[in-house]
């Protein structure tokens, strides 16, 4: 997995209303800035700063995070799931970078 | 005579109290001392008595509000064999209803360079705290999750981890 590369699970089957579990990883170094390489150059500071999850138009949680995440960092969460709308991250990190991955919030038709 | 014998029973009954109030401090100072003795980490490394940096961090998020313990629990392996990879949950049975909701819950690890290590912003939209992550830990500490409601209160709830190799460099 190169770096940005993200994913975001929901379970597949949802009703109205639902208290929905979302577990979402994406994969970055998560330098601390404290390490080495091997030929003793030092790895300069590379963190996911920033977390926010909008849920159709409104921001329901935002994370705001240190290089004291782990490698790859996950989280999970929960949502209650009540209308039927996109589950949007978006994931920053102290470069500037800027990575998104959506999931569709859709209630099974039974 | 009344008067007499009514002054007499008012000391009598001074003396009762007294002695009473003097078993009852006696039994107290025996279940501190067992209570001491059950919790041999009282002392600086107690989290209720936290070092300079995480002090300063307590301060600046919730001021002289008190932390109490309760309503949230923070889920943390006794001894984390790897510091790069510690796994946390954090859940609370506190309401998340527009009136009254979790709006932060920050993860503070002591000894870490970085002690204030996550902070997570939340709505009611979420309906739950349920949170999981997995942090990195520089040594044998206490991590703390504190949790401030939107009434202002604020809750906290400790875990100590054994590391056994540090993650932070």
């Amino acid at each position: 997995m190169s770096i940005g590369d993200a994913r975001i699970r929901i379970p597949d089957r949802i009703s109205r209303g639902d208290l929905i579990t979302v577990n979402a990883i994406i994969s970055h170094p998560m330098d601390t800035g404290f390490f080495r390489t091997p030929e003793g150059q030092p790895i300069p500071a590379f963190f996911v700063k920033d977390v926010v999850v909008t849920y159709g138009d409104e921001e329901v949680a935002r994370f705001v995070w240190t290089s004291g995440v782990s490698k790859d960092p996950i989280v999970s969460f929960t949502l209650k799931a009540d209308r039927e709308a996109p589950l949007t991250l978006t994931w920053t990190d102290n470069r500037g970078s800027v990575y998104r991955r959506a999931a569709d919030v859709a209630f099974a038709s039974a | 005579m009344a008067s007499e014998s009514s002054s007499r029973r008012s000391f009598l009954r001074r003396c009762a109290v007294a002695g009473a109030g003097l078993f009852g401090s006696g039994t107290l100072l025996h279940g501190e001392r067992l209570l001491a003795l059950q919790r041999p980490s009282l002392g600086p490394g107690d989290p209720e008595v936290p070092n300079e940096a995480v002090a300063k961090i307590l301060k600046d998020l919730f001021g002289d509000r008190p932390i109490r313990k309760g309503h949230l629990s923070l889920d943390m392996p006794l001894v984390a064999e790897d510091g790069r990879i510690v796994p946390v949950i954090i859940e609370s049975d506190l309401p998340m209803t527009p009136a009254n909701y979790v709006k932060a819950v920050h993860l503070i690890v002591d000894h870490n360079p970085d002690p204030h290590l996550a902070a997570y912003y939340l709505t009611p939209a979420l309906g739950s705290v349920a949170l999981q992550t997995r942090i990195k830990m520089k040594r044998t500490t206490w991590c703390r999750a504190i949790c401030e409601t939107s009434t202002g209160d604020v809750w906290g709830a400790y875990a100590h981890v054994n590391v056994s190799l540090n993650g932070c460099g």
